[in-house]
């Protein structure tokens, strides 16, 4: 029934199609359909086309392969067939005929206005031919595009027999033997764990980063100092506030702040800047009769001014104490023991005494005066042992250092004596004497610029024993630290026989210097090492006596060096100049003074060095000892300090001079000075 | 005016009075007081002479108004003040000045005689009255120190210590009035400078001011620090050996280092026990036995002279800060001062203990002054004796109520003090 009824609607024109078309005509409308109504509708059609296919039951296909008149020309484009009678060819390869009027345009149009069927008119490309859909056809058509089963009677919702459910049943629903796969161990998914292994052990692969759980927003202050924010703001300063007006702005004020007639005048007659107050108070009877204030704007516009052109800033004051800015030095009380007071005097000499001398064993004292005189003191009672006359002023004494020797050495005029005093152990002085008795002349003896000759006769019986004619007047004498060596100083300003070494072992003179480098002042030899010290009038040279060259200049700064001293331990010297000053020298640290010290009002005649204390003193025209506490540390990274500790007065100035030379104690905190009074003072 | 309970006392049964408290005026002075005890004693004994007292308040010397010595030695005014008093000591009177040639270095005296050395290298004896009595001149160089040895009827031994490095013993026959040299000690190689006879007179200890302990080269390298002092302990001469060992020559039996400068002074405190003062600023004791040091006090200043007395045992010291310290020898911490006693203004040269009373000693300084201490009254001496004109040197005290004091203007100055105080004090 259901063919028939469609054949019917196929073959609408073409009685004898209707009966040959069969399924083959229901393929070639269905593709028609959907081509010629909608696109998309085709789309949807097509399943239910081939459903419509398949629902033909074998038999009705067959016999209908009789009169199947489908084109195998295949899938293209039909107009190649344009021209020819035919379009295509088929089943049994004959050609298949167009239709043999085709319709043109005006046919087409007509047959749309006229043909109330041309809506269910369809063309098939394939023949050429139209078709015009039945009822059922158009139902069915309209059932697939509304999604619906194209039989009508199909029931969709049909209850279904669940096979696969959670039930389990007697019998497996398929009979299939399971997978061997199931059971074995997947190669490919052993290989795949392998390399993920492997990239986990090798660190190709990282486990995921956790995910951060901080907000995505913050607190934006939370972070802020407060002190910041009090920072920003600590330079605010509110704008003065205007003075709230009183009892005088009042337009009625209380009589006593009327002004009087004197004191209007005196107001006018005041400058108006000097004014208290900048307006007459009045009195009004009613506020209706106050008049306007002329000076509203200008007050205003003073005000304006005075904010804008008053900086309001806080000024910052550096407050310096000036205490502060003092270095802080110990007391000088910390740094006892140091001599304080004077103890003793030793008198006799009748002139200015020139130079003094302490032995080794601090227990006498030797001083060479101008009056030609040398005294031997014993320095616990002041007492004048010995006395050597000499024949000149003597200019400076220096006691031997070693002490396994008895001698001093004095020069005055040309002439330098070793003299052996007779003080201390009796076998020291007799082994002086036997010593210098006991040299032999060398075989060979060469020209020397200074005379050595014995002493005898009466000069032998006052102690002298050796006595150094030299060209010059000798000026200063001292004995390097062993006792053997002796230099001289012999000044003038362009001779290069300034300054000569002795050797009193081998009485051997030398010069060690060609060259004048200007006048000699004083010389000193290095405590511990073979250099030695050469003060001209204004720089230290500092020669080394085994390499023979210039190691150091230093550079006074000062314009007459009158006097030096080395520290013990040999890297600190201090120069004492005639223009006030005392200059220490850090040989470590530079070759300018690592300190001037400028305590002395007039010019400086001696400074020393104490051997073990922390101490040193200079003797000044002024008449006073300055004694300063100079500790030297071993440590290189530490500047030596330097603190006065003490002004020691007690010489009375004469001539002008006052304190000539200056010798510390060897074992205790004692300062000998010598002064043009004539005395030696010893304070403790 | 506030009023003070005082009750007094007194050691001396010549003055006692009765033990009844007493309200005396605050601002009350030694004078006001010792009138006070006068009218007392007047009252109770009809014949008594004025006689000026001195006042103790717990052992210090009144010295200034009642009320405000009590206030600065903290002692309550509400309780009743114990007030001691004791005789006054009179002011020691000035008897003789002994002329010398030059400094006197030295002056020991005994009951009879004044043994002096001085600058002008000789030894002298006087007697008390300031005769001259005999010169020994045997030294070459200046006598620093001399010393009694033994009085033996009329002969008597002495020693004197000079710059020259000896010794010299001597035997001074003071009926003949000859003096003979007897022995001469050596063992030096400085001056001699102190030298001290111990208690049992038969050793003697002698030292040396600057002493260097070295080799006896003079080549040698070795720049010595060490001082050293000496004993020396000859056997003492007996009569019948004298005339075999005449001018022997002595050499010391022991010798003890340790001191690392100069010793200045030294001496005995008992037969056993040696004390030396030395420029390194220590005093040490030594056991003489053994030759070791027992103990040491530290000072900070350099000692110049100590004393020590027997009846207070403690040791006295003058050192160039012009002060006189006294010390408990027997302390083993040995830097603890007992006292300071401070009015003189030079080095202290001389210090000396009187040899009767435990509470009095002199000092003679470079300042000229010889003072008088009673160490019952710290703050100031008793008595100063201004009568040299140059530094003091040397001072002693006799038993027979001499002070003794030579310095540098040549001159010995004796002054006699009231023997009596000595059984008030004592």
């Amino acid at each position: 029934e259901d063919l028939s009824g469609f054949s019917r609607i196929c073959s609408p024109q073409r009685g004898k199609l209707d009966k040959t078309a069969g399924t083959s005509s229901i393929e070639i409308m269905d593709v028609e359909l959907g081509y010629s109504l909608q696109p998309v509708s085709l789309i949807a059609l097509l399943p239910h086309a081939h459903f419509l296919l398949h629902s033909l039951s074998p038999s009705s296909c067959l016999a209908m392969c009789s009169q199947d008149i489908r084109n195998t020309v295949g899938n293209i484009p039909m107009e190649w067939y344009k021209d020819y009678p035919h379009i295509g060819y088929d089943l049994d390869g004959k050609k298949i005929f167009k239709p043999i009027r085709t319709k043109d345009e005006l046919d087409e149009f007509l047959d749309k206005m006229e043909n109330p069927d041309y809506w269910r008119t369809v063309h098939n490309k394939m023949t050429g031919t139209d078709l015009r859909l039945s009822d059922e056809q158009v139902d069915l058509v309209h059932r697939l595009q509304q999604g619906k089963f194209g039989d009508v009677n199909f029931n969709e919702y049909e209850p279904a027999i669940d096979f696969f459910s959670s039930e389990v049943m007697i019998h497996p629903v398929t009979n299939r033997p399971e997978d061997k796969r199931s059971f074995i161990p997947s190669l490919i998914e052993k290989e795949k764990v392998g390399k993920l292994v492997h990239a986990i052990k090798m660190g190709w692969i990282k486990p995921r980063r956790p995910k951060e759980t901080a907000p995505k927003y913050y607190d934006l202050w939370a972070q802020e100092d407060l002190n910041t924010v009090l920072g920003r703001h600590k330079m605010h300063i509110p704008a003065p506030k205007m003075r709230l007006p009183g009892h005088e702005e009042s337009y009625n004020p209380p009589p006593e702040y009327l002004l009087t007639e004197e004191e209007k005048l005196a107001w006018e007659q005041q400058d108006p800047e000097d004014r208290r107050v900048s307006f007459l108070p009045q009195k009004y009877s009613c506020l209706r009769a106050v008049p306007a204030f002329s000076r509203f704007i200008h007050e205003r516009f003073e005000r304006c001014l005075d904010l804008y052109l008053c900086p309001r800033q806080r000024k910052m004051r550096v407050n310096v104490n000036p205490e502060d800015l003092i270095p802080k030095l110990p007391k000088p009380k910390d740094l006892q023991p140091f001599p304080t007071t004077q103890s003793l005097v030793y008198r006799g000499h009748t002139s200015l005494v020139r130079s003094i001398s302490v032995s080794p064993s601090g227990q006498w004292l030797v001083s060479g005066s101008d009056d030609c005189t040398v005294r031997f003191w014993e320095v616990s009672t002041a007492r004048c042992l010995k006395t050597v006359e000499v024949s000149g002023a003597v200019k400076s004494v220096a006691w031997s250092p070693n002490p396994a020797v008895c001698l001093v050495a004095i020069s005055y005029g040309e002439t330098i004596v070793l003299l052996n005093p007779g003080l201390g152990d009796k076998f020291i002085c007799s082994a002086t004497d036997q010593l210098i008795s006991s040299y032999e002349e060398p075989e060979e003896s060469k020209e020397q610029s200074v005379q050595w000759t014995i002493a005898e006769g009466s000069d032998h019986e006052h102690g002298q024993r050796l006595i150094l004619k030299h060209p010059k007047a000798v000026r200063q004498v001292t004995w390097h630290g062993k006792g053997d060596y002796l230099a001289c100083v012999m000044p003038d300003d362009n001779s290069s026989l300034q300054v000569v070494i002795h050797q009193v072992s081998k009485r051997r003179t030398q010069n060690p210097f060609r060259k004048s480098k200007g006048m000699v002042q004083c010389v000193s030899f290095h405590p511990i090492r073979p250099y030695f010290f050469v003060a001209t009038q204004r720089y230290v040279r500092v020669y080394n006596l085994i390499k023979q060259e210039l190691t150091k200049k230093l550079m006074a700064n000062c314009k007459w060096i009158s006097s030096m001293a080395v520290h013990p331990g040999g890297d600190n010297v201090i120069c004492g100049s005639y223009d006030c000053r005392l200059a220490w020298f850090d040989l470590d640290l530079s070759t300018k003074p690592y300190k001037m010290l400028r305590h002395h009002k007039k010019a400086l005649r001696g400074v020393a060095y104490h051997k073990h204390y922390p101490l040193f003193a200079s003797g000044s025209d002024d008449g006073s000892v300055i004694v300063c506490h100079g500790m030297v540390y071993n440590d290189l990274l530490q500047n030596p300090l330097i603190v006065p500790v003490k002004v020691l007065k007690g010489h009375t100035i004469t001539h002008d001079l006052g304190v000539l030379d200056v010798a510390f104690h060897p074992s205790q905190p004692w300062v000998f000075s010598s002064g043009a009074d004539g005395t030696v003072r010893l304070f403790t | 005016m506030s009023q003070l309970q005082a009750r007094f006392f007194t050691e001396n049964k010549k003055y006692a009075i009765d033990d009844v408290p007493f309200s005396i005026p605050a601002a009350s002075e030694v004078a006001d007081l010792s009138n006070v005890i006068n009218k007392l004693l007047e009252a109770r004994i009809a014949d008594h002479k004025h006689v000026e007292f001195d006042f103790l308040v717990r052992g210090q010397f009144l010295r200034s108004s009642l009320a405000s010595h009590m206030d600065t030695e903290n002692i309550s005014t509400e309780e009743v003040v114990e007030i001691e008093y004791v005789q006054k000591f009179t002011a020691p009177q000035p008897e003789e000045c002994i002329m010398h040639d030059d400094w006197i270095s030295s002056v020991e005296a005994d009951s009879e005689w004044i043994l002096t050395g001085s600058y002008d290298k000789t030894a002298r004896i006087w007697s008390l009255e300031g005769k001259a009595v005999m010169t020994m001149a045997g030294h070459t160089d200046v006598v620093k120190d001399v010393a009694w040895v033994k009085r033996d009827g009329l002969s008597s031994l002495l020693l004197t210590a000079s710059l020259d490095q000896t010794v010299l013993l001597w035997e001074w026959n003071s009926e003949q009035n000859k003096v003979k040299a007897r022995h001469c000690c050596r063992g030096h190689a400085g001056s001699v400078d102190t030298i001290v006879v111990d208690p049992s007179r038969t050793k003697l200890c002698f030292i040396s001011l600057a002493e260097l302990k070295c080799l006896k080269t003079v080549f040698s390298l070795s720049v010595p620090t060490e001082e050293e002092d000496e004993v020396e302990e000859p056997n003492r001469p007996r009569k019948k050996q004298k005339t075999e060992q005449l001018g022997l020559t002595r050499t010391p039996l022991m010798t003890l280092s340790g001191h690392n400068e100069a010793v200045s002074a030294v001496l005995w405190t008992d037969a056993e026990e040696l004390c030396s003062a030395s420029w390194d600023h220590t005093i040490r004791l030594w056991d003489v036995e053994t030759g070791e040091q027992k103990s040491m006090l530290t000072g900070s200043k350099v000692f110049n002279c100590i004393s020590y007395s027997p009846l207070c045992r403690r040791l006295a010291s003058g050192s160039t800060d012009r002060h006189v310290r006294l010390w408990d020898p027997r302390s083993k911490d040995g830097s603890l001062v007992l006292l300071s006693l401070t009015s003189h203004t030079g080095w202290v040269t001389a210090v000396r203990w009187s040899p009767s009373n435990q509470h009095q000693l002199v000092s003679g300084s470079f300042d000229n002054i010889v003072k008088l201490w009673d160490i019952r009254s710290c703050k100031a001496p008793l008595y100063d004796l201004a009568a040299h004109e140059d530094r003091v040197l040397c001072a002693d005290w006799t038993d027979s109520g001499l002070i003794l004091s030579g310095g540098a203007d040549n001159k010995l100055y004796t002054y006699r003090y009231s023997a009596y105080v000595s059984d008030a004090g004592a």
